[in-house]
């Protein structure tokens, strides 16, 4: 008996073993692409650093106390608030309510399901460069169309003023991003059981009182982590700003990623980019934490 | 309490036929079971009932009215699914009032309803459980409650027992007998399982292939089974079947001859081919005049299943007390209660020969004893 329970025992360290082998080169890869950056850049972040040539002094905190001061970051945490909360709103609405349409029997369903990854899988800038045509002041079909159908006499200036600009992108993402919410969603929607409809049907319950009372709670636990999924990403979503309107109109859709890299590579000033960085993770570190105990809690 | 009446019904999905000439009358407050195996079209009649799905051709009338364009909501039934169908996300107090709920009863009347149906199945304690914390046979219940609570006229009920372990399952069987005995409300009760169907129903339609076999009682069923299918598929082990012949006033296999009680079939019968049925409990190992050999022996404590071979290579099952074991390769002399022989047209599924005059009924506690003697 001794003997068998100090043999499982030994078979027991042994896995521990392996388990610390077979996992040493995840954590090798994770130190090098994240730990090192993330050192590098708050170590940067004391400094003021010149881009090109990367040479600079140690400066303290001054770095962050113009972040905490100076209006650049604060108007740029705005802008990134209204981009985030328009386009993820846009996104989870219009991806779930095309989720129920796919969700339908639709003769033309295998297709639609589909084209409706199209734009999540087309290229950022071929898409961006698409839109900005499409969103053109002088010979853009949007307002081409809206003047013909005579709901404006005027070209708009979409992409160079304001509010324009920020509906423009917030529109731009959602059509970018809402196919995630639509294969998430439609996945869960198709692992509800039939049995709870019908059951509500005989209790009483409309089509209206069925999605509440059984659809959305059934959606809930996907919409929780997609919400959280998507509003990290679309926090620091770069590329499609970037292509779109540069920041602008001045610094109207700047958002913080926007803001780190005009700092970084327009002013040349890494090391306060670098402390803007560190500000951006901090507030995504909020996202983080949330996703975090809400994932552990699903568990 | 309500009648409920299937008026011939036919259904179709696509270019295959469910359901076909189904003709059914429920007397209010009765207890009727639908009996078959999976595919006969038992569970799509419930669900025409239920108004989740709709018959091709028929009508469904539930109270004397017509209700095959009423939505399920309105239609004043309830149902039991096999796999419960609780919300997940309410408690168990919310998924006994949802129905009420959605009927717009007021939050009092509707706590008072809560509450006097989870006297009813005990559920007390649970009400402010989520389903997930419930075991199989509690969510049963919950289920139930959420059926019970708004009184419908009538209870559909989809193999409500078969999710559950065999011990809860025959407690539950007892608590539905129960339950139905004191709220005297018109059920329908889909199952596969004839244990569940004879014991708890006061009448048994047997289903084969989208047609209806039988509609009567529980002993008739048993004792005067309508054909083949019927006779096969009612009692366990099931009945015995030997196609052979008539030939003068016997039954003819293989050159043996089996004595029948001429008396009580002359009127239908002529000379020719014929299915003879046989229970198991009514075969005699010996004192017969068919010679046999036994093959196999199961003992189920109680008593033996006794598998027998006759000239042929027909295999026939025998029900003997326990005691005496015969030994396989012991060659014996089987015979027939005569007053226990059925008689079946030839064919896959052939109707039984009806006797005239004197009515064959034995009551089933005489024949439980006589298998016991025997």
């Amino acid at each position: 008996m001794a003997t068998a329970a100090h043999a499982g025992h030994r078979l027991e360290r042994r896995y521990a073993r392996l388990g610390v082998f077979l996992i040493a080169p995840t954590i090798v890869v994770f130190s090098l692409v994240i730990v090192y950056p993330l050192l590098a850049a708050i170590y940067l972040s004391f400094f003021s650093v010149y881009t090109p040539t990367l040479e600079g002094e140690f400066t303290g905190a001054d770095n962050y106390i113009r972040l905490l001061t100076n209006a650049a970051f604060w108007n740029s945490l705005i802008t990134t608030l209204i981009w985030t909360v328009g386009t993820l709103s846009l996104q989870i609405v219009f991806g779930v309510g095309m989720a129920l349409l796919l969700h339908q029997n639709l003769w033309f369903r295998s297709l639609a399901r589909s084209l409706v990854l199209f734009p999540y899988f087309v290229s950022t800038v071929v898409a961006v460069l698409v839109w900005r045509w499409l969103f053109n002041d002088l010979y853009g079909a949007i307002n081409h169309g809206l003047m013909q159908l005579g709901i404006m006499d005027m070209p708009l200036d979409w992409l160079g003023t304001m509010p324009n600009a920020m509906i423009g992108v917030i529109l731009v993402g959602a059509w970018k991003y809402f196919p995630f919410v639509v294969i998430a969603v439609l996945a869960r929607l198709q692992t509800i059981p039939e049995h709870l409809y019908e059951a509500a049907k005989i209790d009483g319950a409309g089509p209206i009182a069925r999605f509440f009372d059984v659809t959305l709670p059934q959606l809930r636990s996907v919409l929780v982590v997609i919400i959280l999924l998507r509003a990290i990403w679309d926090f620091k979503e770069f590329d499609l700003i970037y292509l779109l309107t540069g920041g602008g109109p001045v610094t109207s859709t700047q958002t913080l990623s926007l803001l780190v890299y005009q700092e970084a590579f327009a002013l040349n000033e890494m090391g306060q980019a670098a402390a803007y960085s560190i500000g951006m993770m901090l507030v995504m570190l909020v996202f983080m934490l949330v996703y975090i105990r809400r994932t552990a809690r699903e568990a | 309490m309500a009648e409920v009446v299937l008026k011939d019904i036919r259904k179709e999905f696509g270019t295959f036929v469910a359901l076909e000439r189904l003709n059914v009358a429920i007397n209010a407050g009765e207890f009727v079971a639908l009996l078959g195996p999976s595919g006969c079209g038992k569970s799509t009649t419930l669900r025409m009932l239920a108004g989740l799905d709709f018959p091709t051709a028929g009508e469904i009338s539930i109270d004397g009215r017509v209700v095959n364009d009423v939505a399920p909501g309105k239609r004043d039934i309830a149902m039991v699914f096999q796999s419960y169908a609780l919300y997940p996300h309410m408690t168990v107090a919310q998924n006994i009032a949802y129905p009420l709920k959605k009927r717009g009863v007021a939050r009092p009347e509707r706590d008072a309803a809560v509450a006097k149906t989870a006297t009813l199945l005990q559920l007390e304690p649970l009400l402010n459980r989520k389903p997930r914390q419930l075991s199989g046979g509690q969510q049963q219940r919950v289920a139930l409650g959420r059926a019970l609570v708004r009184e419908p006229k009538v209870f559909l009920l989809d193999e409500p027992l078969s999710n559950l372990d065999a011990k809860l399952r025959s407690y539950m069987r007892a608590e539905l007998i129960e339950l139905h005995r004191r709220i005297g409300k018109t059920m329908v009760y889909v199952t596969h399982d004839q244990l569940e169907a004879m014991t708890m129903a006061d009448r048994i339609a047997v289903m084969h292939d989208g047609r209806l076999q039988q509609f009567d009682e529980p002993e008739i069923i048993y004792n005067q089974p309508a054909n083949r299918f019927v006779a096969g598929f009612i009692g366990t082990p099931s009945m015995n079947q030997l196609e052979g012949a008539i030939a003068g006033s016997s039954f003819v296999i293989n050159g043996e001859q089996v004595p029948i009680n001429r008396a009580l079939y002359e009127q239908a019968l002529k000379d020719g081919p014929v299915v003879l049925g046989i229970r198991p409990e009514n075969v005699s190992l010996s004192g017969g005049s068919l010679p046999a050999t036994v093959r196999l022996v199961e003992n189920a404590g109680h008593e033996q299943i006794v598998t027998v071979e006759i000239p042929g290579g027909h295999r026939l099952l025998a029900r003997e007390a326990s005691g005496q074991r015969p030994s396989v390769g012991q060659t014996c002399q089987i015979g027939f209660d005569a007053d226990f022989i059925h008689l079946f047209q030839p064919g896959e599924n052939g109707s039984r020969f009806e006797t005239t005059g004197q009515a064959h009924v034995i009551p089933m506690q005489a024949q439980r004893s006589a298998s016991d003697e025997s």
